[in-house]
């Protein structure tokens, strides 16, 4: 906690309360309960989608095809539930192919050495031919009514996939602070050099963050079918910014190596969904919705970017020397 | 018994270089072995052999009696070696207690971190050293000596039996190095093996016992550090006697017109400034660290804004806005910082020799590869270049090497250089190459060259230059012919107030 006060969680969260408070002051139906739970949905898809991400990007690499590999997880989820799966077992394969997704990753750029950037944009492009192609653009209904309680239910008040959320965050906040793993995985993201040098196996490191990405990009995929109904090749698509840009905002280092925590990365995650959700609000056109998105990820990277220009200023300096 | 580490016949060569041929030595426990030789004796592979980066060709690492060979890195890290490098290895988004465990924290069977542990690790090792380090402090917010500090404190986590360093004061101040050394001191106490790998000679009278002296990959001597002297050293490492240098040089004596004319240059830094620069002159800059020696010819260059003054080009009045419009009147700057602002690193040499004529070496539309490398065989040639190709990348070079990539590329056959601007042409240098460099100031002298050498060197610019202009505080207070200095006046000059 006193490590929270003293980072930028604080003025994190300030500038969402700002956030917050401006977007309720134009629109008071901004805090409705009904609101409110929009808010917590979209934020548990970002939110999944982040867990993986951040992590991904703590041991150095990045997934852009993290939305692409979501969508695929709807629409397989949908396809084995119509074939007459057990919804356990289907959300049991379609993970193993988000396994397999993040092999696909891992393999480009641990066994290839391709940049992870250009190799991840490249299977993004491929995962939506391949959805266009077999579900030739219309989304999959799932009529399995014991599995759309996975985007549906509540517990208490709270809408599950927040819950579920909320727990891959826990769980993702302790495996980096508390655990072994987590911290050798921020010091292969931080200085490769000097981890390989430590004896860090950082190319197995930054696979098992590849695969458990692409699982959780559809698990999040798949809780957002199930709360749809459907399987569709539009859903998810995308959300990697969203995952990225709350990374970004929680502090997670876009060069690898920084963390502020978890409770910075809730942060980043609900201020991103309350901005996001307040520009719906005030009933912005739909376009410059897009463009304020945007620019909120280049605000974001500025930010960034400054508070690590000393760093990679002094990194510079002494690959030079 | 005592620990032990022996070299036994190491050779190894890389495509077109010998870089080590048969050496041996021996370090023993409680001595400090310096590694002492010029840039590209030997020194940085033979380290490479020892941290297990790569393997020797020929002979074997003996350590305590037991032959070992390195599969990896790691492996030799695990065999108790430990190579603190000028580069970090160190996680600057981590803080220091981490970093002394190196991604090897003690944890409990789930993988839980046993905090308490490590903090009284951490904390153990730096009160035994008796450091001022907040164990807590992030090792990026640390000075580069305290991250050295840490980086030894590493190693002695580790339990290392061999640490050897690579020019570890090269960033250091005065007051750091007395504690830099203090700790190696304490781990030579405590039995480590110690390799010291430096060129800086007063040092390694100061801290090392027995000295090793590499030479073109060979050994050529190992002596008591007690029983030698500086000049025994250099003549090892050179192989012939440095006090001939200067005196061997073979200079340019007549000048021709005056090319370069100052008159009450005046920027942010420096006032009132004039000199006149004569073909085939070498005018040397003399003065502290800071006397505003570069801001004088960065504005000549046109890369500072000039305030007030006159410059005169072949009497003609110019002002460069830009540096662009210097070069293209003939006026070359070779940077104090060659790496970062001299030489595009990542390319190879061809590259970087053609850079500043690109221009004449189209063909139509494209680069004439043909003509291209004809330009940069003939500098490698002409200035000796040590490389085994035209396509290595300049970055795997030694500094002296790559210093004369740089003068080279500025007086190819393809760029008409008038006034050459040289600053701090030999930092970083060995003594070997250095004597090469002076050379070719000279030659480029007798060329018709104007040269403008700063240097912080004081024996260096006295007898380079022909004229020694002496800087204090952005003012000149003072201005030498070769014949009449001396290191005495120059310095006194150099110090006024």
């Amino acid at each position: 906690m006193r490590a929270f006060a003293k980072s930028k969680g604080m003025t994190l969260l300030l500038v969402t309360v700002i956030v917050f408070v401006s977007f309720w002051s134009a629109n008071p139906n901004y805090v409705s309960w009904d609101n409110l739970r929009g808010i917590m949905y979209s934020m548990s898809l970002t939110g999944t989608i982040t867990c993986g991400m951040a992590c991904l990007m703590m041991s150095g690499a990045i997934d852009l095809a993290s939305g692409a590999e979501g969508m695929m997880g709807g629409v397989i989820i949908a396809y084995l539930l119509r074939g007459g799966l057990a919804w356990p077992v289907a959300l049991i394969i379609a993970l193993l192919c988000g396994c397999c997704f993040g092999l696909i990753n891992a393999f480009f750029s641990n066994v290839l050495n391709f940049m992870p950037f250009i190799a991840t944009i490249a299977m993004s492009s491929v995962y939506q031919g391949i959805a266009g192609a077999v579900t030739t653009n219309r989304p999959i209904m799932i009529t399995n009514q014991a599995f759309w309680a996975l985007g549906n239910a509540n517990i208490w008040i709270f809408p599950l996939p927040f819950v579920i959320m909320i727990a891959l965050l826990l769980i993702y906040g302790a495996l980096i602070s508390s655990t072994k793993f987590g911290r050798q995985m921020l010091y292969c993201g931080g200085n490769r050099m000097a981890a390989r040098l430590a004896g860090l196996n950082c190319k197995k490191i930054t696979t098992i963050m590849f695969v458990n990405n692409g699982a959780i990009a559809v698990l999040g995929g798949s809780v957002l079918a199930s709360r749809m109904h459907n399987g569709s090749m539009s859903a998810v698509i995308g959300a990697e910014m969203d995952g990225m840009t709350a990374a970004i905002i929680g502090g997670v280092s876009f060069l690898g190596g920084g963390s502020s925590g978890m409770a910075a990365l809730f942060i980043g995650i609900l201020m991103l969904n309350c901005f996001k959700n307040g520009l719906l609000i005030i009933k912005l056109d739909a376009y410059w919705q897009i463009v304020a998105n945007g620019g909120l990820l280049i605000i974001a990277l500025i930010v960034d970017f400054i508070r690590e220009k000393r760093r990679l200023a002094a990194l510079l300096r002494s690959a030079l020397r | 018994m005592a620990n032990y580490l022996e070299f036994k016949g190491i050779g190894k060569s890389y495509p077109g270089v010998q870089a080590l041929r048969d050496v041996s030595f021996r370090v023993d426990e409680g001595k400090i072995v310096a590694l002492l030789g010029e840039n590209g004796a030997g020194k940085s592979t033979l380290l490479k052999i020892l941290s297990g980066d790569t393997a020797p060709d020929e002979g074997v690492i003996i350590i305590n009696g037991q032959e070992q060979s390195f599969a990896s890195p790691y492996q030799a890290i695990v065999e108790g070696i430990s190579v603190i490098y000028q580069e970090r290895q160190l996680v600057p988004s981590m803080n220091v207690i981490e970093n002394i465990h190196s991604g090897d924290l003690p944890a409990n069977g789930l993988g839980f971190l046993k905090r308490e542990e490590t903090r009284k690790n951490a904390k153990e090792i730096i009160d035994k050293f008796g450091l001022p380090i907040d164990p807590y402090e992030l090792v990026g917010r640390l000075s580069v000596a305290y991250q050295q500090m840490v980086e030894i404190m590493k190693a002695y986590r580790r339990n290392s039996r061999i640490i050897a360093f690579d020019e570890p004061t090269a960033p250091l101040t005065d007051a750091e190095i007395a504690i830099l050394f203090r700790l190696i001191r304490q781990l030579k106490d405590e039995g480590k093996l110690i390799l010291y790998v430096s060129h800086r000679l007063a040092e390694i009278f100061r801290i090392t016992d027995e000295i090793v002296v590499l030479k073109d990959g060979r050994m050529v001597k190992t002596m008591q550090t007690v029983q030698t002297n500086e000049a025994e050293l250099i003549q090892a490492m050179v192989g012939r006697d440095i006090g001939d240098t200067y005196s061997r040089l073979s200079r340019n004596d007549k000048f021709g017109d005056v090319l370069l004319e100052v008159n009450n240059l005046t920027t942010d830094v420096v006032s009132d400034v004039s000199f006149r620069l004569h073909k085939g002159e070498i005018i040397g800059f003399a003065g502290l660290v800071g006397a505003g020696r570069t801001e004088v010819v960065r504005a000549i260059f046109g890369a500072d804004p000039v305030r007030s003054g006159e410059i005169r080009l072949d009497g003609e009045r110019v002002s460069f806005k830009t540096p662009r419009g210097a070069i293209e009147r003939g006026v070359a700057l070779c940077p104090e910082d060659r790496k970062e602002q001299g030489l595009v690193l990542f390319r190879n040499i061809t590259d970087n020799i053609c850079l500043p004529v690109l221009g004449k070496l189209k063909k139509r539309l494209f680069l004439d590869k043909k003509k291209s490398e004809d330009l940069a065989e003939d500098a490698v040639k002409r200035y000796s270049i040590r490389t085994p190709t035209l396509d290595k990348l300049v970055v795997e070079l030694s500094g002296g090497n790559q210093q004369k990539i740089i003068l080279g590329r500025w007086t190819s056959k393809l760029i008409d250089t008038r006034i050459l601007i040289l600053d701090e042409p030999t930092k970083g240098i060995d003594v070997g190459t250095k004597a090469e460099v002076y050379q070719m100031v000279c030659d480029f002298a007798k060329a018709g060259i104007g040269v403008i050498f700063i240097s912080s060197e004081l024996t260096e610019v006295i007898n380079i230059a022909d004229t020694i202009i002496v800087m204090h505080n952005g003012h000149i207070t003072g201005v030498v012919k070769r014949e009449e200095a001396t290191e005495e006046n120059v310095l006194a000059l150099a110090m006024l107030d």
